[in-house]
């Protein structure tokens, strides 16, 4: 029977949430399509198929030297590997930053379809459709493969997590390695600072709608210190230098869980999203009554954050 | 060095978006500008341009109005373009589009390095910088943070998440897509803007690119998110919305 395959992710021995979502994904796919789900793992030894077999009923092993570290090309060849021992209609890949480096490499080898970056798949008379973020989260737009096959990325919290408790088969493909074209030297901390944010209770953050530096000091700081928070930023703050990289919230930065997080000209990209959707309550304050925010916020106010946040200070 | 950077008219994403047969942008609402990522391709390219002499080639499929902001990039300082303005390719799908600017790389020749932004800010696939280096048999990184050229090794931070980076030998010709923050894309100057209007800028259509490439993907529709956790939106000028909030906060939600 066809299979709907995920590529597990892992790294320095840990297997990713992400991958446990997608195996939650591909049962769901594979009911649909009358097929099986199933994973591939890449790795040095069989520690992590072992794992994720508790989550899926079967799992292909590439165990080889040339996939310890993951590069586009070695996983790429691994995957064709899988794809020509077995019958794969769909592979499952994270929107993550390895998963965007090689999951359009791997369609490209099996000759297919790429949907990337989904939050949804329905099968629908045999099709796959999935929905998927356009335009900073704005508009959704649904796609499907034309080709026989397809490859769908999904982005992190699409699906729950798959719950473990399953015992699933382990069997070793073997693929052959050749012309593996980049080399990793070694992997840096590049957000060492002293400040944790990942901790505290409550957080004010500024984005883009800030303007800039001054005005995030101007406006931020003080209401951070009146609340006891911790202050932070969303990409574009990080970027443009106004505060540290250790206050950064996101996909590329911290992800937070605190009481309060309170969201200042922050649109609300899924990439801010992933780190701080986890917060018991949100406020988000936002001039455009369309911003992502206001989809995932507790409370919200359209308008000037330059008027809203001295107001605020006003009732503190 | 010859850099090629693929780059995209996008719309600007605090404009005001309204969807036609649940299918289409209303363009009349809606200003573009050069993808935000691919400004800092475009600096990345410039700077490699100042310190190792060479030219910079901007590589862009999108619909005459795009010109616009690929002369943009010329007032920023790139030397010419490839315009793709033919419907075939621009209303194609990632592959499509890969394979046309791939072909528009290769009448370039000898290019040594093509720079993207990680991802279009409107379809957000970040899927076509991959495919470019696939097909055109290169090595490539994405998400890349730092970059240096050594004749032509190259060594690249690819982010990762929670703060950490890769850090990635390879030998060109390869692709790398830019990750923004990696450096601070320059205004053009007035003299920039005046020397754009006159830099090259070739018209070509997927006829005379010779691209055969057939969409492996299909757009269904497009619709506004429907969410069922959408904020409680709190009215009133600032002042009466504030002092709602803060009321909220400290006895409803009971957070602070």
């Amino acid at each position: 029977m066809a299979k709907i395959l995920v590529i597990a992710e892992h790294r320095d021995g840990v297997l990713s949430e992400g991958t446990l979502e997608l195996c939650k994904a591909a049962k769901e796919i594979a009911t649909g399509l009358g097929a099986e789900p199933a994973a591939a793992v890449f790795a040095k030894d069989d520690a992590i198929a072992n794992e994720v077999a508790k989550y899926i009923p079967e799992v292909f092993l590439v165990a080889d030297a040339a996939v310890e570290v993951y590069t586009a090309d070695a996983y790429t060849q691994a995957a064709k590997a899988v794809a020509d021992a077995q019958d794969i209609k769909g592979v499952l890949i994270a929107h993550s930053y390895d998963g965007v480096d090689f999951a359009a490499k791997i369609a490209m080898a099996l000759d297919c379809g790429i949907v990337s970056n989904c939050n949804k798949a329905a099968v629908d008379g045999g099709n796959v459709i999935f929905t998927r973020n356009t335009y900073n989260g704005k508009i959704q737009e649904e796609r499907k493969v034309n080709t026989d096959k397809f490859v769908a990325t999904f982005e992190k919290g699409a699906y729950e997590v798959e719950e473990a408790g399953g015992a699933g088969s382990v069997s070793a493909v073997s693929a052959s390695f050749s012309d593996i074209r980049t080399s990793v030297k070694e992997v840096i901390e590049t957000m060492a600072g002293s400040v944790d944010i990942s901790q505290a209770k409550v957080i004010v953050a500024g984005g883009r709608g800030l303007k800039d530096g001054d005005k995030y000091k101007e406006v931020i700081l003080p209401l951070a210190e009146k609340l006891g928070a911790e202050y932070a930023g969303s990409r574009p703050v990080i970027d443009s230098g106004w505060i540290d990289p250790a206050r950064q919230v996101g996909q590329s930065g911290k992800t937070v869980t605190p009481d309060l997080y309170l969201a200042a000209g922050i649109s609300g990209a899924i990439q801010h999203v992933a780190g701080m959707k986890g917060a018991q309550c949100i406020v988000a304050i936002n001039k455009d009554p369309e911003a992502p925010i206001f989809n995932i916020a507790t409370y919200g106010i359209v308008g000037d954050l330059f008027e809203v946040i001295p107001a605020m200070m006003e009732n503190l | 060095m010859k850099i090629v950077v693929c780059l995209k008219q996008v719309p600007d994403m605090e404009s005001k978006f309204k969807i036609i047969d649940d299918s289409k942008i209303d363009e009349s609402q809606i200003a573009f500008k050069i993808n935000d990522f691919d400004n800092y391709a475009v600096e990345a390219a410039l700077q490699l341009k100042e310190k190792n002499g060479g030219e910079v080639i901007i590589v862009s499929a999108g619909p005459d109005r795009a010109a616009k902001d690929i002369r943009q990039a010329f007032a920023m300082g790139a030397d010419w373009g490839i315009h793709i303005n033919d419907p075939a390719v621009y209303e194609g799908d990632n592959f499509v589009i890969a394979s046309a600017l791939v072909k528009a790389i290769e009448s370039i020749g000898d290019v040594d390095l093509i720079l993207t932004g990680v991802m279009a800010e409107d379809i957000q696939a970040a899927v076509t910088g991959v495919m470019v280096a696939d097909l055109m048999g290169i090595p490539h990184s994405t998400n890349v943070v730092k970059l240096e050229v050594d004749g032509s090794n190259y060594t690249v931070n690819r982010e990762l998440e929670g703060g950490l980076n890769e850090v990635i030998a390879l030998a060109g010709p390869a692709v790398f897509s830019i990750q923004s923050g990696i450096n601070e894309p320059r205004y053009p100057t007035l003299p920039g803007i005046m020397k754009a209007k006159k830099k090259k800028l070739d018209a070509k259509s997927a006829a005379d690119l010779g691209v055969a490439a057939e969409a492996k993907i299909e757009f269904i529709k497009m619709f506004f998110p429907v969410s069922d956790s959408m904020a409680e939106i709190i009215e009133g000028d600032p002042a009466t919305a504030a002092a709602t909030l803060v009321d909220k906060l400290k006895n409803e939600a009971k957070v602070i």
